[in-house]
């Protein structure tokens, strides 16, 4: 038995240990918005280091996307929990008392929670002014908004959505809101940082080792060559460990101190550096009475925290996702990246497409049944097929929706009885443009040795690189070495994200493989995909490679109080050919589970931007009892087909497949997660509309809803300075 | 404080205070790097420990509370124990941070119920979450090695 996650012998981050190493802890403002006035570190002792923000005001901003960010919240906390100060001390338990001696005072601010309320006259500016964009992550340009905290705004102009309602039979108009949501990797964030002759060196978890080099090398001003990244595999990431988190701050302390500097997050802290865009989405949707989509308007409000991190690639591909896998003549789309006073929301399996399919497949149904048609039929009717051109303007190519959604339908036993169940299909953009780079090199004992940046976060990414190194080089998999990724050691790759590593490095150790034959020794390999959105029209090439999928669901609710059971639930995901059968289960099975938290009791409350359940007693994570008792999926293979990247496609699809089940018996619930209480005040709407007659009952369902009715927005205003 | 017990079988003594949870004194002073943090507050059993038997969450289990005890965690497992073996044939695991905890529940649970139903497996695996959400390679595992009868065979 050798497998060192079964053994326990794995090594993570937060194992790293140097000799003489300090241990950091971070202070953090207690208040969501505030200036600080005065950050007064003279009672610590002398045998702690302390970084406060004098320290910091030479350094560089960064950002993936844009450079919002200081490395500690220097004049200003955005957000309850931004750091202003560090220290690093010998111990754990010295570096969080040391942490009660630093006195800040403080100036309450305004602050804003609300990516909606963020928008409306007279909001608070969570910035000043907007900032510029150069890490190579920023791949798109930025549509700031001046005087507001619109930091990107995208658009998708295809043909003539007004002129589309008017020849419109049926039209639907619905807004829907989803969740902030944590990652919850059962490793927190966790990094050691030191400098050896002027030269950084981190052990972090990371899924972006050469972006983090990137916003490391412009806030220290050194040469990109005087920073390594060695990322050892990570106990989970699912976006969370992405760009540049905790790094900076352990790397200017261990600078101070002359020693390694440690980090490891508490529970508590992960809600406070990383989670999901909640999202408010606004979809008006018109078909012909035959069923044909004729014009489609989404509106996006993207609330991306604090800082934008990514959130204008999440607005951005939440834009595109929200048109959804079909043929509509007519598509405008306007999304907002919005800063508010929460936490940073940033990269989450699924990245922006959970949220967009969540309001557009809810909203294929909503049409269904004002036309009166079986929903896989109207689904059948649009899809996208083959040659047929998506609202971007690119060709569609290798598509296999209708198969997949026949494969589920079948599942489910659509065709016998629909009450009580729900579909949904997919189209899941993957990062482009972007470039994947390998080197393979022939070992004189016969072995090969791969080098490559795609981090190990659980996924199975490097035994998936193993085996197709193995296929292709025609040994068994036990002589291809596979050391662990390092700056320097390895080429270039964007980062291990969106579902790409399997099909975009795949095809680089294809090339690098070829080159290998050709001269011997040494082999390199790139794959590039070009192409990206013009954000102000949405033309271009959203995707040069689509994942595609589809689930159904079977529910059973009790009216009686709102609860219902998910008794069925299956996906359908395209796979093309697999390369490892058990990683690629694990994905989908994965993946469905965490949608299912999504769907059913994942989300973060704030109160006055406090977070309210930050902890996993409040915030649940699925467990094996919330597994529903039939639960299962298809790969749907194609022989001699391309690989095709399975790391999310099976989450999106989950919250409206039981959503649009529960719209099967007259419960529309729109705003994620479904709550039994959000179950019954919908079958609490459902009794009024149907005109369930008079007296108490009437009177109680009057009064719940008129409380459900003041804790909606009463209108979405529009963004200001956002036209032109 | 000094403290006395068995770890994996040696007997061993380490020095800790007297507010520190069991978890800390296994990680740091033992080195025993598959009892993990993460949620600490006795949820997610990551830090799962068998002490006299018994599954415990060492991040909320005070150290002097294990004075005398037998305390088991993976590395004392060897490596091919069926519980080990079983995860490593149905392919249990994603990142594999939970799964020592995993592990040492399973074999808790199936050395006093070497037959369960799925509903009782679910049941146990209650107190021991996967965010990589691997539960039903997992439920294949205990049942794989459930049918081992290793239990039998040992007693």
């Amino acid at each position: 038995m050798s497998n060192p996650r079964v053994t326990g012998a794995i090594r993570y981050a937060q194992d790293v240990e140097f000799e003489g190493m300090l241990y950091a802890s971070i202070l953090r403002s207690p208040h969501p918005h505030a200036r600080i006035l005065r950050v007064d570190a003279s009672a610590v002792p002398d045998s702690v280091v302390v970084l406060t923000p004098d320290d910091i005001r030479e350094l560089g901003m960064y950002g993936c996307q844009i450079k919002d960010q200081a490395v500690l919240a220097a004049d200003r906390a955005r957000f309850a929990g931004d750091p202003v100060a560090a220290v690093a001390a010998p111990s754990r338990r010295e570096a969080e008392e040391a942490i009660d001696l630093i006195d800040v005072e403080y100036e309450e601010l305004t602050g804003v929670y609300d990516a909606v309320e963020a928008v409306s006259q007279g909001a608070p500016l969570v910035h000043e002014h907007h900032y510029i964009s150069d890490n190579d992550a920023a791949y798109f340009g930025m549509r700031p908004q001046e005087g507001t905290n619109i930091c990107h705004r995208f658009r998708i102009r295809h043909g003539d959505v007004d002129e589309g309602f008017k020849h419109a039979d049926v039209i639907i108009e619905e807004t829907f809101r989803t969740a902030g949501a944590q990652h919850a990797p059962m490793e927190p964030h966790a990094s050691v940082a030191r400098w050896e002759g002027g030269r950084l060196e981190i052990w972090t978890g990371t899924q972006t080792l050469f972006n983090l080099r990137m916003d490391l090398a412009g806030i220290f001003n050194i040469p990109e060559n005087q920073i390594r990244i060695i990322p050892p595999p990570m106990g989970g990431a699912f976006g969370a460990k992405t760009f540049v988190r905790y790094e900076a701050i352990v790397a200017c302390l261990a600078r101070k101190a002359g020693r390694p500097v440690k980090i490891v997050l508490s529970r508590y802290e992960e809600w406070l550096t990383l989670n999901r865009h909640p999202a408010t989405l606004r979809v008006k949707l018109g078909a012909r009475s035959d069923g044909a989509l004729v014009s489609k308007q989404v509106e996006c409000w993207v609330d991306t925290g604090a800082y934008a991190d990514c959130g204008p690639g999440v607005a951005q591909k939440m834009g595109y996702a929200a048109v959804g896998p079909y043929r509509i003549p007519h598509v405008r789309v306007d999304s907002h990246c919005i800063y508010t006073n929460l936490p940073p929301n940033g990269a989450f399996r699924g990245f922006g497409a959970m949220q967009a399919v969540w309001a557009s497949e809810r909203a294929m149904d909503m049409l269904a049944a004002k036309l009166g048609m079986d929903p896989l039929e109207l689904r059948l009717k649009n899809v996208l097929v083959d040659g047929d051109h998506f609202c971007t303007g690119e060709l569609m190519h290798d598509v296999h929706f209708i198969e997949c959604l026949k494969a589920v339908a079948n599942k489910i036993g659509w065709a016998d009885n629909r009450q009580g169940k729900g579909l949904c299909v997919l189209m899941k953009g993957m990062q482009t443009p972007s470039r994947a780079s390998i080197a393979v090199e022939a070992n004189e004992d016969g072995t090969y040795t791969v080098r490559c940046a795609t981090a190990e976060m659980g996924q199975g990414a490097w035994r998936s690189m193993r085996l197709m190194a193995a296929e292709l080089l025609d040994v068994e998999p036990e002589r291809v070495f596979f050391p662990e990724p390092d700056t320097d050691i390895v080429p270039y790759d964007t980062r291990t994200t969106s579902s790409r590593s399997t099909y975009m490095m795949g095809r680089a150790l294809v090339e690098a493989v070829r080159d290998l034959k050709q001269r011997g020794e040494l082999g390199y390999g790139e794959c590039v995909n070009k192409g990206g959105l013009d954000p102000d029209t949405g033309q271009g090439i959203a995707s040069t490679h689509w994942h595609q999928g589809t689930a159904a669901a079977e529910v059973r609710v009790d009216e009686e109080t709102g609860r219902f059971q998910v008794v069925k639930l299956h996906s359908a995901i395209y796979a093309g050919r697999v390369i490892n059968r058990s990683g690629a289960e694990l994905q989908n099975e994965g993946s469905m589970i965490m949608g299912l938290g999504t769907a059913l009791f994942e989300g973060i409350t704030f109160a006055e931007g406090q977070p309210t359940n930050a902890n996993l007693s409040d915030y649940n994570i699925p467990a094996a009892g919330d597994l529903p008792l039939a639960f299962s999926h298809d790969l749907v293979e194609r022989e001699g087909a391309e690989v095709h990247g399975l790391g999310e496609t099976a989450l999106p699809p989950i919250p409206p497949v039981i959503g649009n089940a529960l719209y099967s018996l007259g419960i529309h619930v729109i705003d994620l997660p479904m709550s039994a209480e959000a179950v019954l005040n919908a079958i609490d709407r459902r009794q009024q509309r149907q005109g369930m007659d008079a007296g108490e009952e009437v009177d109680r369902n009057k009064s719940r809803e008129g409380r459900l009715e003041a804790e909606r927005r009463p209108y979405i205003p529009e963004a200001k300075g956002s036209q032109g | 404080m000094k403290l006395r017990f068995k770890v994996n079988g040696t007997p061993t003594e380490v020095k800790a205070q007297a507010d520190e949870m069991l978890l800390e004194v296994l990680r740091r002073d033992l080195g025993l790097r598959s009892v993990r943090a993460t949620c600490g507050i006795g949820i997610c059993g990551a830090c799962t420990a068998l002490v006299n038997d018994e599954p415990i969450s060492t991040c909320i289990f005070l150290a002097p509370l294990a004075e005398g005890c037998e305390i088991t965690t993976v590395e004392g497992l060897g490596g091919d124990h069926p519980v080990q073996q079983a995860f490593e044939e149905e392919h249990a695991f994603q990142c594999g941070y939970c799964t020592p905890g995993m592990i040492l529940t399973i074999k808790q649970f199936l050395e006093e119920n070497p037959r369960p139903s799925d509903e009782e497996i679910r049941v146990a695996l209650g107190g021991n979450l996967c965010r990589c959400g691997c539960y039903v390679k997992i439920i294949n595992a205990v049942k794989r090695a459930a049918a081992t009868e290793y239990i039998s065979s040992q007693s």
